[in-house]
C-alpha cells in the first residue's frame, strides 16, 4: 500500500480548445499513489493519458478538480513555485527524448543541475555519475544529434534523474524505439524502480505496462480500471 | 551553460546568423556615420576657428567673415583701440585681395591675404621663417602655390595687383621674397594663397591709399572674458559686425540644421533596421525552438532564464554587429568625408564626419540597448508560451 501519496488527484477535469471548439481530455480523474510505487497509464489514443501525465507533472493545471503533488496542492503555486517543483521533485522522460540538440549529453545532464544551482565541478561529477548509470559514459562528449534514439533516451533519463526527483513521469518512452533498444530502457526502468524511484509511465506498450506494479486504464478521460499486478 | 546554449543555438544556423550580425553591423556603421555627421562639420568648424586661439571675428557691418567684398574702413583707429584693451591680447587685421604672377608663359591668379604677423590667426609656418613684423619685402606661400608655381624659400618674385582685365596690364606690382611656406587655416583644398604684410597688399590691391580691411581676429586673455569684450568692442564700434566664436558656430549650426536634420532621420531608420533585424530573426529562431523551449521550462526553467537566454542571444548578436558596425562606421566616414570635402570651395579643414568618444559612446549604447530591447518580443514568447500545449503541437 502506497505511504504518503507523492500524487493526490481528485475529480481532476481538464478541457482546453482546439480550433474553437473545447475539448474535455480528462472528465474527473480521481487517483493517489506513493513513494517507490511503478504505475503504468494505459489506453488507447485521446483516452487524456498525456494530458493526465502533464497535470501530474505540473507542466499544466487542472480547469476543475484537486491535485496535490508531494502534499503541495499545484493549482496554488505561481509559475515560478511550478518551474521549482518541476525542477526539484519531477523529472521528465519523453516519447522524443527532447534533448537539447546543441548540447553534449553530459551538458544535457547537467542542464537540471545548472538551474537548481549546483556548482560546476560537482554538477559534472553527478552527471558523469548518471551517465555512468545509464550506461553511457562514454558518450558523455557526443552531442545529442550524435547519439543513437536508445542513447539519446537513455541520456534523457539521466537528465529527468538529475536533481533526484521524487517522481519520474515518463510519456511514451519506448514509443520511437525499436523492439531491442525499447526493451533496455524497460530494463532500466524495472533498475530504477528497484532503487526506489517512483515511476509514471504513460504507455501503449502491453510489455512495459505490465512492468509495472499498478495499471491504470484511461477510457475518455475517466479511469476505467486501475489494477495492482500480482506477482 | 546560458553561453553554451546561447553560442552553439547562434552557431546552429551560421550563416542566417553572419548576414544578421552583418546587418547589424551595416545599421550600427550607419548611426555611427550619422551621429559623426550630425555634429561633425560644427565641430570641425569651432576647432578650425579656435586653431590659433583667436576668439572673436570682425567684420563689416551685416556679413560674415570673407563672405562679402566689403571692407571695414578706419581700420587704424580701430586697431588702436583694440591695442588698449587691457583684456585684449593681440588683434590682427587681414585683407584679402586678388594678385596674380606671371609664371613662365601664363598669369596665374592668387588669393593674397595681408597680415599682422604679430597677430595672426590666420595660417601655421610649416618651414622657413615666419615674417618679421615690420617686415614689408617677405612673402609667404601655401604649398598649392609653390605646386603651381615651383617657386621656393628665398626666391624674389614680382607679383601685380590691380590687373586690367581688358588689357592684362597692372595697376601696381612688387617685389617680394618668399620667407616661408605656410598653411593656411581657412583655404579651400588647393586654393593658391600667399601672404605678406597687412599695408603691402593693401597697396599693391584694390585699396590703396585706403585704410580698410577685410576682418579683424581678436584673441581675448581670458576665455571667460570673451562674450563681454565681444559686447565691448560691438558698442564703441556699432558700424561693425562683431562675432564671438560661439555666435559664429550657433549661426553655422542655423545654417546646418538640415544636416542635422537629415543624419537624425537616417540615424533613425539604421535604428529600426537593426531593430527589425534582431526581432525579426529572434522571433523566427524562437518559433522554430518553440518545443526547445517548452522542454526547457518542463524540466524547471524558470521564465526569467528563458527571457535571459534569448535576451542574451540578441545581446551576443548586437555586440558582434555593433563591433563591427564601429569599424566599417570609421571606414565609411572616412571615404564619404573624402568625397564630401572634395566640395568646390569648402575650407580644407573642415570635416563632415568628425569622430568624438562621446558621441562614437552613444551611438554604440543606443545600438546596444535597441538590439537588446529588440530581443524582449521574442524573449516573451519563448517564455509565455504554454507548456503542455506547445509539447503537444511539436508532438503532432
Amino acid at each position: 500500500m502506497p505511504n504518503r501519496p507523492v500524487i493526490l488527484a481528485r475529480d481532476v477535469v481538464k478541457s482546453y480548445p482546439v480550433n474553437g471548439q473545447t475539448v474535455t481530455a480528462l472528465r474527473g480523474v480521481s487517483l493517489s499513489f506513493g513513494s517507490g510505487e511503478y504505475l503504468a497509464i494505459t489506453g488507447p489514443s485521446g483516452s487524456g493519458k498525456s494530458t493526465l501525465l502533464q497535470l501530474l507533472g505540473g507542466l499544466d493545471l487542472p480547469t476543475a478538480g484537486h491535485l496535490e503533488l508531494m502534499g503541495t496542492p499545484i493549482e496554488r503555486l505561481s509559475d515560478g513555485q511550478l518551474a521549482d517543483l518541476r525542477l526539484r521533485q519531477v523529472g521528465f522522460i519523453f516519447q522524443r527524448f527532447h534533448l537539447m540538440p546543441v548540447l553534449s549529453a553530459r551538458e544535457n545532464v547537467e542542464l537540471p543541475l545548472a538551474e537548481a544551482g549546483v556548482r560546476p565541478a560537482e554538477r559534472t561529477a553527478r552527471a558523469m555519475e548518471l551517465l555512468e548509470y545509464v550506461g553511457l559514459a562514454s558518450r558523455s562528449g557526443h552531442r545529442a544529434t550524435q547519439l543513437s534514439g536508445g542513447e539519446m533516451q537513455r541520456v534523457a533519463i539521466a537528465r529527468a534523474l538529475a536533481n533526484r526527483p521524487a517522481l519520474i513521469l515518463a510519456d511514451e518512452p519506448t514509443g520511437e524505439l525499436d523492439a531491442r533498444t525499447g526493451a533496455q530502457i524497460l530494463d532500466l526502468f524495472d533498475r530504477l524502480h528497484a532503487d526506489g524511484t517512483t515511476l509514471v509511465v504513460v504507455t501503449h506498450d502491453d510489455h512495459l505496462a505490465e512492468r509495472a506494479a499498478r495499471r491504470v486504464h484511461l477510457l475518455d478521460g475517466l479511469i476505467d480500471r486501475d489494477e495492482v499486478a500480482r506477482r | 551553460m546560458t553561453w553554451a546554449l546561447v553560442l552553439r543555438s547562434l552557431f546552429r544556423h551560421p550563416i542566417r546568423t553572419a548576414l544578421v550580425i552583418l546587418g547589424i553591423a551595416v545599421a550600427g556603421a550607419l548611426l555611427l556615420d550619422m551621429v559623426m555627421l550630425s555634429g561633425g562639420m560644427e565641430r570641425s568648424f569651432s576647432r578650425m576657428l579656435l586653431s590659433r586661439g583667436f576668439q572673436i571675428r570682425l567684420s563689416p557691418k551685416g556679413t560674415l567673415p570673407f563672405d562679402t567684398e566689403a571692407t571695414i574702413p578706419g581700420i587704424t583707429p580701430l586697431l588702436d583701440d583694440l591695442h588698449r584693451d587691457p583684456d585684449i591680447a593681440a588683434a590682427g587685421p587681414v585683407v584679402a585681395t586678388s594678385l596674380h604672377a606671371r609664371v613662365r608663359d601664363s598669369l596665374v591668379t592668387f588669393v593674397g591675404y595681408g597680415i599682422d604677423p604679430g597677430g595672426q590667426g590666420l595660417y601655421q609656418v610649416q618651414s622657413g621663417t615666419d615674417l618679421a613684423r615690420g617686415d614689408t619685402t617677405g612673402l609667404l606661400i601655401s604649398d598649392p602655390v609653390a605646386q603651381r608655381t615651383r617657386w621656393a624659400i628665398g626666391d624674389s618674385v614680382v607679383l601685380l595687383g590691380r590687373l586690367d582685365p581688358q588689357s592684362v596690364r597692372a595697376g601696381a606690382e612688387r617685389r617680394l621674397v618668399i620667407r616661408g611656406l605656410v598653411r593656411w587655416l581657412y583655404d579651400a583644398r588647393g586654393q593658391r594663397s600667399l601672404g605678406a604684410n597687412f599695408r603691402v597688399f593693401q597697396q599693391l590691391g584694390r585699396f590703396p591709399g585706403l585704410d580698410v580691411a577685410s576682418m579683424v581676429m581678436v584673441k581675448v586673455k581670458d576665455d571667460a572674458a570673451v562674450d563681454r569684450v565681444a559686447g565691448r568692442i560691438g558698442a564703441t564700434h556699432p558700424s561693425i559686425e562683431v562675432n564671438s566664436v560661439a555666435t559664429l558656430v550657433r549661426q553655422f549650426r542655423t545654417r546646418m540644421v538640415y544636416f542635422q536634420q537629415l543624419s537624425l532621420i537616417l540615424a533613425t531608420i539604421s535604428l529600426v533596421v537593426g531593430v527589425l533585424l534582431v526581432g525579426t530573426i529572434l522571433t523566427i529562431s524562437v518559433s522554430e525552438r518553440a518545443g526547445e523551449f517548452a522542454v526547457l521550462r518542463a524540466i524547471g526553467l524558470r521564465r526569467r532564464r528563458i527571457v535571459g537566454l534569448v535576451m542574451t542571444e540578441g545581446a551576443v548578436l548586437t555586440v558582434v554587429g555593433t563591433g563591427l558596425g564601429t569599424g566599417l562606421g570609421f571606414v565609411t566616414a572616412r571615404f564619404l568625408d573624402r568625397i564630401l570635402t572634395s566640395f568646390p570651395g569648402l575650407p580644407g579643414a573642415i570635416s563632415f564626419f568628425v569622430p568624438a568618444p562621446d558621441t562614437t559612446a552613444s551611438a554604440a549604447i543606443v545600438i546596444l540597448a535597441a538590439g537588446i530591447g529588440a530581443a524582449a518580443y521574442p524573449a516573451y514568447l519563448a517564455a509565455r508560451a504554454p507548456i503542455a500545449q506547445t509539447l503537444r503541437a511539436d508532438a503532432e
